[in-house]
């Protein structure tokens, strides 16, 4: 399974955290990738609609997170904005949040 | 006070229509009179905006005296659920909980903010109760207006620091309502760009405001403190000289333009409302500083009258957003008054020429 994440939007455009990232679960530890399984197969992911959650008339500043899951020959994009109301798609998001931080702070060394 | 009576009396247009009220009732016959026929003369000017409102919903409400505030606290306890638990309602006492007590503070001085300098009572000028939601999500790296209310994650510690750290980004929340109740600016493109950079421009008067700060002293840059000291930068925006507010490795570069010949193309960002704003923050800026004195005196007025102009539409770019500034600091401060030469002139220095 492989994941593509990009995050937009959000009170500032930072061109940093706006590249998307890959996670690749045959790259994580077994039991890392089998959670991330997981958290795809809670969430439903490949019965989302595409475009799960517009914002609201008047919002501004909320972030939008395009998904991209690619599994076992199927391809799904799910583009979601904040706040995300569904429980089991917000955790698979709150991973991938944390996951594409984990993986910049790696990329870019201080 | 002012002798010429049959004429616009400029000083007293950028006085509130309360302050004017009270010349009216206290002073000498002379100021009472020219207080008067400027509170008429402004009835007509504030008239001006007959459009209706779009999108507001009749809500049954409690209605509080003009004047008085109405806040309240929410915190979703690290979950994205909205609104979450009252915390704190208003005259509560402070709860130590900083996020909730900053937000507490900061919506009361955005309030009286806009109430004290163009008497406007709340988001929708008629006494809306201000909602703000802290503690939201986990290492929640933003803060949003969802419409209705303000939401401010936490951050994550690591780059952010809690997002009601800084006064001017809580006005900022909350002068995107004061926008979408007056000028519903599409948020996307140039459009979304003006109504980012009017959040930007009020917010920053709310701090400046608190500050007791003049356009001179002011540091003009949006989200001071959010940064932790592992980011390379000193605030999110900086409206004096935009795409200088960060240079980091994780964050990348300030992309903001300071100048229409750098006008960034682009879908991402709701098509660069957080890039392009730089121009339209950079002539507020300019204007600010050459009228000097305290920004919203003057420069703040005009925008914020321009903000309520029928002639500004939901789809108006920077040029009509220009043009509409000029035409206001003619109506308030004459034509051909140095105000109206200074707002083209600052327009001009980014690019955007009104003849």
């Amino acid at each position: 399974m492989r994941i593509r994440f990009k995050t937009e939007g959000g009170i500032a455009h930072f061109p940093g955290l706006s590249q998307p990232v890959t996670i690749d679960c045959d790259q994580l530890p077994t039991q890392e990738a089998r959670e991330v399984e997981q958290l795809v197969a809670d969430a439903r992911f490949f019965a989302l609609p595409a475009g799960a959650g517009a914002g609201r008339q008047g919002a501004a500043d909320y972030r939008h997170y395009t998904i991209t899951v690619e599994a076992e020959g199927r391809r799904h994009t799910v583009q979601v904005s904040d706040p995300v109301a569904d429980p089991a798609l917000q955790r698979l998001v709150a991973y991938l949040q944390a996951k594409a931080r984990a993986l910049r702070r790696v990329r870019s060394p201080e | 006070m002012y002798q010429r009576t049959a004429q616009r009396h400029s000083l007293f247009c950028i006085l509130p229509p309360h302050i004017l009220r009270s010349i009216a009732q206290n002073g000498t016959a002379q100021q009472r009179t020219a207080s008067m026929q400027t509170l008429a003369i402004d009835h007509t000017f504030r008239a001006l905006r007959t459009r209706p409102r779009l999108g507001v919903p009749a809500r049954p409400r409690m209605l509080p005296a003009e004047g008085m505030k109405v806040r309240t606290i929410f915190d979703a306890r690290h979950t994205q659920t909205l609104p979450g638990e009252v915390v704190r309602i208003e005259g509560g006492p402070p709860t130590g909980d900083v996020a909730v007590d900053e937000a507490y503070d900061g919506l009361g001085a955005t309030y009286d903010f806009f109430w004290e300098i163009f008497e406007r009572n709340s988001i929708d000028d008629e006494g809306m109760p201000l909602d703000a939601t802290v503690h939201f999500g986990q290492n929640y790296d933003n803060a949003f207006w969802d419409g209705q209310r303000m939401v401010f994650g936490d951050g994550d510690g690591d780059l952010f620091n809690r997002f009601t750290i800084s006064l001017d980004i809580i006005g900022h929340e909350l002068a995107h309502g004061v926008t979408e109740d007056e000028a519903q600016l599409i948020y996307f493109f140039q459009a979304g760009a003006l109504n980012e950079s009017m959040s930007d421009v009020f917010g920053s008067l709310v701090k400046q405001y608190v500050l007791g700060q003049t356009a001179e002293q002011a540091d003009w840059l949006i989200g001071a403190g959010l940064f932790t000291a592992n980011v390379n930068g000193v605030a999110l925006r900086s409206m004096k000289a935009p795409g200088t507010a960060y240079n980091d490795p994780v964050l990348g570069k300030d992309p903001q333009p300071a100048h229409l010949r750098d006008f960034v193309r682009t879908f991402e960002d709701n098509g660069g409302v957080h890039i392009n704003s730089g121009i339209p923050n950079r002539a507020f800026y300019l204007a600010a500083t050459k009228l000097g004195g305290y920004a919203w005196e003057k420069a703040g007025r005009v925008w914020y009258e321009t903000l309520r102009d029928s002639r500004l539409r939901p789809n108006s770019g920077f040029q009509r957003f220009a043009r509409l500034t000029v035409s206001n600091a003619a109506r308030l401060f004459g034509a051909g008054s140095a105000e109206e030469q200074v707002v083209r002139q600052s327009w001009s220095e980014v690019g955007i020429m009104i003849h």
